[in-house]
């Protein structure tokens, strides 16, 4: 093949890939999938440190007063109150970081630029990699809860109060999904140390809620959980699940419909800070820096 | 210079042992510049890692001192929490940071450079090391600073006191390096994750009496055992009598401690370096310097 004809090849108008979308999400999650089992000696450790944090607590519960946790409005023994807001804080937390952990995998590997220069957009790379990360946090999460079942931890729940807390467990995946895109686009563009995940992390920590009720806080430090979603899930999935409570109840309902302002405003917010950040990094040519 | 003389400069290890001070400070300070460059993260590290006492001041909250007496550790759940979150937090950034360190070099394909310059191996990786004992000890002075000047933590400060926190401080740091440096061998040979520092740390954090009283153990006397294999429990145990009760190296619960540990760094550095030593000789056999 002579040198004009390969440019000509070259500068042929691609045709439209008959791939969907579903099935490169599909083919996004089997990568993965292949990728993570191949490591499993590390996968049985991440459960097993899943696990041992959670039984940590159950002999910090032995120390413990429940006192506070009755004046917060919860039925039930500080081992059940922080074993939830472990499993969905490290839920949420391990989901969110390992999409801005994978966006630099693919930068260290230089296989962003490739993944890109395909016929697969942004988008749905980002679909892809979030479905599997929050596939496997699940597995985390359902271990983490059946730990606490085990030593000790009583969930309270009915069909309605069980039907609730899926509602706000998917109203949470759904608004840390904003977060997980805020982060991606922040790794694009400073590479190392996601601040928007650590300041997620070590905020939601301190003023979610995830290990102590938010009445213990200083009243001027209660309006900073208020901003994060988390504290409205934690409060939703608790009385939920410790409870028995459902969507009748005012607080929930009010939790709910926190959540689902958030995602209706965040969303699209977060879209367009992406979009931006993901423009300005093809502009920089800088897609393949680590 | 002939061919066979410049084959015998190459096979030699005479250019790998000069200069080995400035080897190494070289090393510590190109990491260090490499750390600095991303100041955002390094904002983040240090307030989440201060965030990360706060949460303790409220947890403590919750905790009923009578019980927390009965256990031997005075009334105040922050002063107990503060040595251990503070004491492992340091212990797993120093533990972890030379595996991490071997696994960017491997990645980043300079590993392999490195090691086929003068550079003396030994004292690469102990520059490694030194970088993630020096920013962790800032990190471990504002975990204290935060603890004792913003939440009323009281620690028994005397000159005896001091002395044996500190050296039951190098003592844990000694007996748990043996572990990073094994860590780091396997990290060479088997590309990712560092079970040996995954494992240790998360036992610690679980069996060492991080966040509770060790006492609670006793119903458990299998879960006991083991606590007592790790040295950090001790570490741990003998900072906390002299931080919070003032015990000096003549009280006896101390100095078994420091028995113990000097018994358990014995043991172990000499099994580390054996280990590093294999994962190294390993790649380089290999010819997996590299490859990830």
């Amino acid at each position: 093949m002579k040198l004009d004809e390969i440019i000509r090849f070259l500068s042929e108008p691609v045709q439209e890939g008959k791939v969907s979308t579903s099935d490169k999400v599909k083919a996004f999650i089997t990568r993965d999938f292949k990728i993570w089992w191949t490591y499993k000696l590390w996968v049985t450790l991440d459960i097993l440190g899943s696990l041992t944090f959670v039984a940590t607590y159950y002999f910090v519960s032995k120390i413990v007063t429940t006192q506070a946790l009755m004046d917060s409005g919860y039925i039930a023994d500080y081992l059940t109150f922080a074993v939830i807001g472990i499993a969905f804080q490290h839920y949420v937390f391990s989901s969110v970081s390992s999409l801005s952990e994978a966006i630099r995998e693919e930068q260290w590997a230089g296989t962003m630029e490739t993944i890109l220069a395909s016929k697969t957009s942004f988008g749905t790379f980002l679909l892809g990699e979030s479905v599997f990360r929050f596939i496997i946090g699940s597995y985390f999460l359902l271990a983490s809860l059946g730990m606490g079942f085990a030593i000790g931890a009583r969930f309270n729940v009915t069909a309605p109060s069980l039907l609730s807390a899926a509602l706000v467990a998917l109203l949470l995946i759904a608004s840390h999904m904003v977060v997980g895109i805020l982060g991606a686009g922040a790794i694009l563009k400073l590479k190392q140390g996601d601040p928007i995940v650590w300041a997620f992390s070590w905020l939601t920590q301190l003023f979610s809620g995830v290990l102590y009720p938010l009445g213990l806080l200083p009243s001027y430090l209660q309006w900073v959980g208020a901003a994060f979603p988390l504290t409205y899930s934690l409060d939703g999935l608790r009385r939920c699940l410790m409870n028995g409570e459902d969507l009748s109840s005012a607080v929930i309902f009010a939790d709910v419909t926190m959540l689902t302002l958030f995602v209706v405003v965040m969303l699209p917010l977060s879209l367009w800070v992406f979009r931006k950040a993901y423009d300005s990094t093809r502009r920089e040519g800088a897609l393949g820096q680590y | 210079m002939r061919a066979a003389e410049l084959v015998d400069v190459f096979r030699g290890e005479e250019l790998r042992q000069r200069a080995p001070l400035r080897q190494f400070l070289g090393i510590v300070w190109a990491n260090l510049k490499i750390l600095l460059s991303y100041k955002s993260w390094v904002i983040m590290d240090l307030l989440s890692t201060v965030a990360s006492v706060v949460m303790y001041y409220f947890v403590g909250l919750q905790v009923d001192p009578v019980r927390l007496a009965v256990s031997g550790w005075g009334t105040s759940y922050l002063t107990f929490s503060l040595v251990g979150v503070a004491t492992s937090n340091y212990l797993w950034t120093c533990l972890t940071r030379l595996s991490h360190s071997t696994q960017h070099e491997i990645r980043g394909g300079t590993l392999e450079t490195v090691a086929v310059t003068p550079v003396n191996m030994l004292v690469f990786f102990l520059g490694l090391t030194a970088r993630g004992y020096l920013v962790s000890l800032l990190y471990l002075i504002g975990v204290f600073a935060v603890g004792t000047m913003g939440l009323g933590v009281r620690f028994i400060l005397t000159p005896g006191s001091v002395i044996a926190f500190s050296l039951l401080f190098v003592l844990m740091l000694v007996a748990n390096q043996a572990l990073g440096l094994m860590a780091a061998g396997i990290v060479m040979v088997h590309k990712r994750g560092d079970p040996v520092t995954f494992i240790v740390a998360g036992m610690n954090e679980f069996l060492a009496g991080v966040l509770y009283p060790l006492e609670m153990l006793k119903p458990f006397p299998a879960l006991q055992a083991v606590s007592m294999m790790f040295p950090y429990t001790y570490a741990l145990d003998g900072m906390r009598r002299a931080l919070i009760f003032g015990a000096t190296v003549t009280d006896g619960n101390v100095l078994a401690d420091i028995v113990i540990l000097s018994l358990f760094s014995a043991i172990l550095i000499p099994v580390g370096l054996k280990v590093l030593q294999w994962g190294y000789r390993t790649i380089r056999v290999l010819g997996t310097t590299s490859s990830y």
